[in-house]
């Protein structure tokens, strides 16, 4: 096998598919015919562009939301947006939502039996800086039933929503933290079929992010599609 | 070589916590504001059944729209065409989808359709899908997802 054989398969291999049958969910909601390719030149949509006025104070700071301080494990998660030149990708909107430390969202439809946290809401947004870099505090989510199978459990993990340079760039997903003892059973983490593509989903233990005395921290990179990208069908192994 | 880029994952059910501040407002009288058009439709699973947690993102050159579907799958987005523009394209994220899923909606006329370069590859039984359809009234759609099955909506490699 070649070398660019080699990594258009581990490109491949980096995305999940639609239907991923362990994941329940999914059975239903997979489409089941095959994806079209638009024929002339395709539209690269402009992302919408938002600016330091989408951000409201605090937004930065889930923790710091609400007249008191949230229960659980203080973090900081911090990381860089480039793109897959590598370059900086500066001024990205990035929408974070997660469970509280006793693995609880603030929805109606979430019916786990465990705590809400009247200091905790569960949302923030910041924008990259100049050197696509990203920060923000809050408290580390708890781990949470789901119903998936017999006795499913998400492994403890942060959404991400981020717009990059185009369509193409849009990317939802899912951040992890190390050694969590769910995520070889997981589902979701694990239809992803390449196993460093997964890896790259597990936040690392980042001295430098920590605050002494008052948070740890984690580094999570993330690579967007670039402007110029081809639709991952187009990348025939 | 490239870096490859973060894998995509859920937006899972509970996604409106994080995204519902760029969700669009609605105008409560049920009016369309000048030069604007309002699509509504349903979002159905491979079971016909409603999808009531997705969530539809409309990209054109006349702006970005974000819009939930509601408890019984419908949804409404009050758009704005760019000059000359026919179409937005649009993702849609739900729980179940571990990566979006990719369509246009246009309005158009259906022999302007048949005839579209950007559409050669779409079938052209299922090229319907794609077409908002007015309800008679002025400036009012209806375009309807179906995510999985016979009428399935085209989607895009993406």
């Amino acid at each position: 096998m070649s070398k660019s054989t080699e990594d258009r398969r581990v490109l491949l291999a980096s995305q999940p598919p639609y239907l991923h049958p362990p994941y329940v969910s999914t059975q239903k909601r997979a489409p089941s015919k095959p994806l079209v390719a638009l024929a002339s030149s395709l539209a690269n949509i402009n992302g919408p562009v938002f600016g330091h006025e989408t951000i409201q104070p605090n937004d930065g700071d889930l923790t710091g939301q609400h007249s008191g301080e949230p229960l659980g494990e203080r973090i900081i998660v911090a990381g860089k947006v480039m793109d897959d030149d590598g370059h900086p990708v500066r001024g990205a909107l990035m929408e974070i939502w997660q469970a509280n430390a006793a693995g609880r969202y603030r929805h109606k439809n979430d019916n786990h039996a465990a705590p809400l946290d009247p200091n905790f809401s569960g949302c923030g947004r910041v924008l990259t800086d100049e050197e696509g870099r990203y920060s923000f505090a809050t408290v580390k989510p708890g781990a949470y039933p789901w119903k998936n199978h017999e006795n499913a459990w998400r492994p403890a993990h942060i959404h991400f929503s981020l717009f990059g340079a185009g369509i193409f760039s849009r990317l939802v997903t899912q951040m992890y933290f190390p050694n969590d003892p769910l995520l070889p059973f997981d589902p979701i983490f694990n239809s992803i079929p390449d196993a460093g593509a997964r890896d790259r989903l597990v936040s690392t233990f980042d001295w430098p992010t920590t605050k002494p005395e008052h948070a740890l921290g984690y580094r999570f990179d993330i690579i967007l599609r670039g402007s110029n990208s081809t639709p991952m069908e187009t990348i025939h192994p | 070589m490239k870096l490859i880029p973060t894998a995509s994952q859920t937006v899972g059910p509970f996604f409106s916590i994080g995204l519902a501040p760029l969700f669009q407002s609605q105008p409560t009288d049920g009016t369309v504001p000048d030069g604007a058009i309002i699509v509504r439709g349903n979002v159905t699973d491979g079971d016909r059944k409603a999808i009531p947690d997705a969530v539809l993102e409309f990209w054109g050159s006349g702006g970005f729209v974000r819009v939930p579907t509601e408890e019984n799958g419908s949804f409404h987005a009050t758009l704005k065409l760019a000059a000359g523009a026919s179409y937005f394209d649009v993702l849609v994220f739900m729980r179940g989808l571990l990566r979006p899923v990719y369509t246009r909606c246009y309005f158009d006329a259906m022999d302007e359709l048949r005839k579209n370069e950007s559409l050669t590859k779409v079938p052209t039984d299922r090229l319907t899908t794609l077409l908002a359809h007015s309800n008679g009234m002025r400036g009012q759609y209806e375009w309807n997802i179906r995510v999985q099955g016979k009428d399935e909506t085209v989607f895009f490699e993406f």
